[in-house]
């Protein structure tokens, strides 16, 4: 069965395509490779820094939550331009699952009284990085989009 | 390549400073409980100025070490503040509020100046 939460992107300019080994700590290299593809595509550096962070924490969250930390299992990411933005698709094999973290939100009044736990920051962090994010699952993939806007960047 | 998170700890003026260097990520648990340990450890260290001039990268789960230090710091009566957070890391800690609760100063002289008392 394939259950689209989101239409499908649209076409741009592939900047890269490369996968990870569902390792702990290979969110750096992710991370590394998509600060290198987008070099060129005019975001400003605090802009680029926000970018990676959701990078980082969407690639852990596929290696994670959606491979299960399987090393032979891969995580897909995948760089495009399409006009002024920066999709960067992150694709695991768990099918349907969270993005990242607990489905409420995380507040750090609560999680310093104990109501809540001290970790669930990654699906609140890409949120609030990147301009868009959309989600869709076909099949035993299930892709994680992140879209950064570069047109009039000022920040 | 990964720099594995790193901790030195050192008293000025009765506050406990812990410089961290490296990757703030879940590999720094026991580095971090084991800075704080030693921080605390003999001493009244009224205030704990967490350093982060030489960390490179901080994670969600990095984010929730640091709550986790604070939630214990709180229950001791201790103050934390933060020195040395890049822009973007400084951002991040407005996002997730941590900077209501760690006061952020620019740089360690700085942080020190303000919550060390006078030194022995």
């Amino acid at each position: 069965m394939t259950s689209l939460t989101q239409p499908a992107r649209p076409p741009g300019r592939r900047l890269a395509a490369f996968a990870v080994a569902s390792e702990p700590g290979n969110e750096r290299l992710a991370l590394d490779q998509v600060a290198a593809a987008v070099a060129s595509s005019g975001l400003t550096p605090a802009r680029l820094e926000r970018l990676k962070t959701a990078v980082a924490e969407a690639t852990m969250n596929a290696i994670e939550h959606g491979n299960l930390g399987q090393p032979d299992v891969p995580v897909d990411v995948e760089v495009i331009q399409d006009g002024a933005d920066i999709i960067v698709a992150i694709t695991d094999l768990g099918g349907e699952h969270q993005p990242a973290g607990p489905a409420e939100e995380p507040d750090l009044a609560l999680k310093l009284d104990g109501v809540q736990r001290a970790r669930g920051w990654g699906l609140f962090l890409i949120r609030n990085m990147v301009d868009g994010m959309q989600v869709r699952t076909d099949g035993q993939r299930h892709t994680v989009e992140l879209t950064m806007r570069s047109e009039g960047d000022q920040t | 390549m990964k720099r594995t998170c790193t901790a030195t700890v050192h008293e000025v003026g009765g506050a406990a400073v812990i410089e961290l260097t490296g990757e703030v990520d879940g590999g720094a648990a026991g580095t971090l409980n084991a800075a704080y340990d030693q921080a605390v450890t003999g001493g009244a260290a009224g205030t704990l100025v967490l350093d982060f001039a030489a960390v490179d990268y901080i994670n969600s789960t990095g984010i929730a070490l640091i709550v986790s230090v604070l939630a214990r710091a709180r229950s001791e009566r201790r103050a934390v503040v933060a020195s040395g957070l890049s822009a973007h890391y400084r951002e991040i800690f407005d996002i997730t509020r941590l900077s209501d609760f760690i006061e952020v100063f620019a740089d360690l002289d700085t942080a020190v100046s303000q919550v060390a008392g006078p030194a022995a």
